[in-house]
């Protein structure tokens, strides 16, 4: 259904193909700054001046850029402009509104929603990020070796992910329901009924179980293609060495794709922190019991849209979560940096 | 399903082992043939026939987990009216097993007619995205030029741009082109995605600076070398972007619906919804239904799958 | 590189002098402009002229079951004012405000659109829909309709009718026989009044059995009897003592586990659902649910009664459907004499035959198919709603966003969950939405 923020995907544009799974190669937010850095333009200056032939056309670069940037400019950064100024207004769906200034951000600061939004859209971070980094990559480790068979596995692994959230929502709903299949489960195991899908905290829990589920095949494929990348002279090195398996998982396979985890762990917090469609499919329209489940796209969703929808009041939490997901991205990089140093 | 199929292709064999059959490989055969008979850990040690069977064990285990939701949704749709969906305890499997939900899907709507709005827009986001974005990444990775950083940064924030804030800026800059209630609406928003930008721009980086050199001392235009030296470089990577471009395009509903006002254009997504109203509120008939959206997609993706994991490969330079 | 940087950087981006950006430039100037000609303007002046040409007609999710209806009653308009050609669009249930809305921002809204006076009045308010007493031929069809349906489509503080009346709806109640037996109660004698439902539901959770799958919502207090809003609709007043007192009684239900698990989250459909599964034993629906129960669940259909929803004041809650029409039409005669078309007696009898609604034509109830009626459930529950019918109320406040509707059900919740009083509850529910009706 919606296209929009499923945590499990990338966070990807609305009608967007998408999905970087090839993706160690990072489309990390230093790049264009480093990719202009005094260094590479001086080695540019000194490649001019030598006896090199002119690589192409000054006009030939933004002919390439041509369709790529109308489109992002058009129908990506300006309607976002037009969203950053709509911030600022009182506007509504079907009427412009008038500039009031900071109302927007004052009125968020007392909106218990908003602060429950932030909440939960934190506490989803933080539990399913863990996860994702972590269970790929030993599902990854499964399927990397070319067992008979194998492909099928690969492939099947990866059918979540081809089945679009609502799908995979609907089909949750219905496992997790009170007479649903896990509960069916659960009880000839002699336990009680658990109610997933009404208790506040349960419902969270159960739209993570499910963004980390489709997420699996996902960060799984990036994983087998930086696995393919460990030396394999490394592993025999190790195990000359005497080191296990265990061992050398964490002392060969985890710093070989440990890159890949910072990547992983960046997308995966992004898509994570913009989470809508499994909460919104397993807590209802309204967030669960008193709201209590709501996260902050949820919260745009719900005041910004419909009839009466106040855009002014959803753009401003937009912005605001803009923000916190841009410093979400530098910090993980920031981190990543430091670490290689 | 036996976890040990060895030629088992997903989508019921429906590709007989097309690449699949590690015992019948494809192109790059030498390798493999090796690794299938001769199986070896990460160390180069051979595996034992213990720690095989015990991968299998938990290969069986993950595929229940990843495709058992699938056919529990499978066996509904195939459950006769006459039968209790709610059943407690559920039953597995139907009783009567039936295909009449589908037949009655499509006669709630045209699906056929949905189906083929759905492919062509699907198509459509995936020859826009495998040319606008390899001609963008190509030119930020390969062509120096005053301004390339700024334009990263353009493709960069715009990856980060939270979708369902701008939907409606979107949608009044779609009525201003007069495209509002087309097709082409619904595919120009992701056409050329940022983030398939950046995965080429990546991709295209990893090639080594002698080859194309040469191909400018050769005399090759910028042209030439973007066909010749670029493109062919990173197929695995376009198969990627074509590959999530199609399933990008086939699931998306908000954006469709929102902009879509005539029935007659509407993609499949937004058909389906149709069972899930008011009017009628049949588990079984929406089960058929997400089948209906599902199926197709596993099918392209077991046809594809080893391109696509290939394309995997390729793309990895530096983990 | 610091989020602060982002937007001169982003500002700079239109230095260099490219083709991308002159193109660019024009395409944004051009959204720029027409994106600034919102407001009133566009459209015919009023519905006067012939009766001619194109049009649009949106119904809400009435295709998959009702097309050849629809297909024939448009056949039947274009025989009669030959030149006519009415498009006709469906659109699916979920997400309908969401379509109108954009429909609406873009001044696309169809020329005759299906809307109920709740999505009617922010729509009349944004002046996307045509005053209808205000233009001389609408106003003439106000005859046609029994008076209390065409004043429903009258909005708080905007003079004028907005809607031509179409079909009503009383909502019954369906009850699960089996269940009702089970917990010792009678199978024919379903509640009638609130008090009734309570006790019921006492009895029922005693026996484990949820009575309900949804937590009270704006029309509950309304038929319990509640003042929800001071005359002008300026202010909301549900937290008065009655209000308290439904609440609280709602409260001791919730404790004794007459609700469902799910009801605090749950909407109308997901009730639906847990009745179908046979979790709750009651549930307040649309006539139109009886003929799915028939076809999906045969098993409960035996033991499914029908009534109507208890109320305390003698008048039922009324589900009103209306046409609107498009302010911005370019041909408001056309689509005025087709929504007329739609909802004369004739057709809106015909209609109210095949998917067991209700007119809203004067006189349409006394006809025999709403005052005898055979013996089958379908046909006492017809007759019996339809003389309920006229003294039938639409409580829902047309002023009353979904927001609002938010808030009344985020703070039942909370009252149940025992963080809060049901008198606070509804005093903070009531105070959080006047602060939004003020905004509006």
């Amino acid at each position: 259904m919606n296209s929009t923020a499923s945590a499990s995907g990338p966070p990807a544009p609305s009608a967007g193909a998408a999905g970087p799974p090839s993706a160690p190669s990072t489309p990390s937010p230093d790049s264009p700054a480093s990719s202009g850095s005094p260094g590479s333009r001086s080695s540019r200056a000194a490649r001019r001046g030598g006896a090199r032939v002119r690589t192409h056309r000054a006009h030939s670069p933004w002919l390439f850029l041509l369709p790529g940037l109308l489109i992002t400019l058009a129908f990506n950064i300006y309607p976002f402009v037009a969203t950053v100024w709509k911030a600022f207004t009182d506007a509504r769906t079907l009427t412009p509104g008038s500039f009031v200034g900071l109302d927007n951000f004052q009125e968020m600061l007392a909106d218990e929603q908003f602060w429950i939004g932030l909440r939960n859209s934190f506490l989803y971070v933080a539990a399913v990020v863990p996860c994702t980094v972590v269970l790929p990559l030993l599902l990854a480790l499964l399927v990397h070796k070319n067992l008979p068979g194998i492909a099928f596995f690969r492939s099947a692994f990866y059918t979540p992910v081809v089945a679009s959230v609502v799908v995979v929502g609907l089909i949750w709903v219905w496992m997790l329901d009170d007479r649903g299949l896990v509960n069916a489960v659960i009880k000839t195991l002699g336990f009680d009924t658990v109610p997933f899908l009404s208790d506040r905290w349960l419902i969270l829990l159960s739209a993570m179980l499910v963004t980390v589920w489709k997420g699996l095949g996902y960060y799984m494929i990036i994983y087998m293609a930086a696995l393919g990348n460990v030396p394999r002279e490394l592993h025999e090195a190790a195990s000359v060495d005497g080191a296990g398996p265990v061992r050398r998982f964490l002392s060969v396979t985890v710093p070989g794709v440990r890159n890949t985890m910072v990547l992983v762990g960046a997308l995966s917090s992004v898509a994570a922190f913009r989470v809508f469609s499994e909460v919104f499919l397993m807590a209802g329209p309204d967030g669960g019991p008193a709201g209590e489940d709501t996260t902050l796209v949820m919260l745009i969703q719900r005041t910004g849209t419909g009839l009466s929808g106040r855009v002014g009041y959803a753009s401003a939490i937009s912005l605001v979560m803009f923000v916190i997901t841009m410093v979400l991205l530098l910090a993980v990089f920031a981190a990543e940096r430091r670490d290689k140093k | 399903m036996t976890s040990t199929a060895p030629s088992a292709a997903p989508g019921n064999g429906s590709a007989p082992g097309e690449g699949t059959d590690p015992r019948r490989p494809a192109a790059p055969a030498p390798r493999r043939r090796r690794r299938v008979r001769d199986l070896r850990n990460e160390d180069g040690s051979r595996m034992s026939r213990g720690s095989v069977a015990v991968r299998y064990v938990l290969l069986a285990l993950v595929f229940l987990l990843c495709v058992g939701p699938f056919l529990w949704q499978l066996s509904t749709s195939l459950k006769s009216p006459g039968e209790n969906v709610y059943s407690d305890p559920p039953k597995l499997l139907p009783e009567h097993p039936t295909l009449d939900n589908y037949q009655k899907v499509g006669e709630i709507i045209p699906v056929w007619d949905y189906a083929l709005n759905s492919l062509k827009v699907a198509l459509a986001n995936v020859v826009s995205n495998v040319v606008g974005a390899s001609m963008a990444g190509y030119a930020l990775a390969r062509l120096k030029f005053r301004g390339r950083k700024y334009a990263a940064l353009v493709f960069l924030v715009a990856m980060l741009v939270p979708a369902e804030s701008i939907m409606i800026a979107q949608l009044t800059t779609m009525r201003a082109l007069d495209l509002h209630n087309t097709l082409t609406a619904v595919v120009l928003p992701g056409c050329v995605a940022a983030l398939n930008v950046l995965l080429l721009r990546n991709a295209f980086r990893n090639i080594p600076e002698e080859i194309e050199e040469a191909a400018i001392v050769d005399g090759a235009g910028v042209w030439q070398r973007y066909f010749r030296i670029g493109l062919p470089a990173v197929k695995g990577t376009l198969a990627v972007v074509a590959i999530f471009a199609f399933m990008g395009a086939w699931d998306d509903f908000l954006w469709p619906l929102i902009v879509l006002t005539d029935d007659s254009n509407y993609t499949l997504t937004i058909g389906l919804n149709f069972l899930h109203g008011t009017f009628s509120n049949n588990q079984r008939l929406i089960a058929a239904g997400t089948m209906i959206a599902v199926v197709p997609l596993i099918v392209l993706f077991a046809c594809l799958q080893k391109y696509f994991f290939r394309g995997v490969g390729e793309g990895a330079v530096k983990g | 590189m610091s989020p602060a940087q982002l937007s001169p950087s982003a500002g700079r981006l239109l230095r260099p002098a490219s083709v991308a950006t002159i193109a660019l430039g024009t395409a944004l100037s051009l959204t720029a402009l027409t994106g600034c000609s919102s407001g009133s303007g566009g459209g015919s002046s009023d519905a006067s002229g012939e009766v001619k040409g194109k049009i649009t007609f949106q119904t809400w999710n009435l295709r998959a079951e009702y097309k050849d209806y629809f297909n024939g009653l448009i056949a039947d308009f274009e025989k009669k004012y030959p030149g006519t050609k009415v498009r006709w669009i469906d659109k699916p249930a979920d997400r309908y405000a969401e379509t109108l809305s954009a429909d609406a921002a873009s001044e696309n809204l169809p020329d005759v659109v299906n809307v109920s006076p709740d999505k009617a009045y922010p729509l009349a308010k944004a002046g996307a829909l045509m005053n209808l007493s205000k233009d001389e031929t609408a106003a003439k069809a106000e005859k046609q309709y029994m008076p209390e349906a065409w004043k429903g489509n009258e909005m708080p503080g905007l003079d004028g009718v907005y809607g031509f009346p179409w079909y009503l709806n009383t909502g019954p109640l369906f009850y699960n026989k089996r269940l009702f037996e089970k917990a010792g109660l009678d199978g024919d004698k379903p509640p009638r009044t609130y008090e009734e439902l309570f006790s019921y539901g006492e009895k029922l959770a005693k026996k484990k059995v949820a009575s309900l799958g949804t937590a009270p919502a704006i029309e509950d207090f309304g038929r319990y009897g509640v003042e929800l809003m001071n005359k002008d609709a300026t202010e909301f007043t549900y937290n008065n003592a009655k209000g308290v007192e439904l609440l609280k009684k709602y409260k001791k239900l919730y404790e004794q586990g007459g609700l469902d698990g799910q009801a605090m989250s749950a909407g109308p459909e997901k009730a639906g659902e847990k009745f179908e599964q046979e979790k709750i034993a009651m549930n307040a629906g649309g006539a139109l649910d009886l003929t799915s129960f028939k076809e999906n669940q045969p098993q409960l259909y035996k033991n499914i009664g029908l009534t109507d929803a208890p109320n305390n004041n003698g008048h039922p809650n009324m589900y009103v459907m209306s046409l609107g029409i498009s302010q911005t039409s370019e041909n408001k005669s056309t689509a005025v004499a087709f929504a007329r078309f739609v909802t004369n007696k004739k057709n809106q009898e015909s209609f109210a035959h095949k998917v067991a609604v209700f007119p809203s034509t004067k006189g349409s109830l006394d006809e025999p198919y709403w005052t005898e009626g055979g013996r089958s459930p379908e046909d006492r529950v017809r007759v019996s709603s339809a003389k309920l019918l006229k003294k039938a109320v639409n409580y829902t406040p047309v002023v009353m966003t979904e927001e609002m509707k938010t808030v009344l059900k985020k703070e039942v919740s909370k009252c149940f969950l025992g963080q809060k009083s049901p008198k606070q509850a509804l005093d903070d529910a009531v105070a959080e939405s006047n602060k939004l009706l003020e905004q509006v």
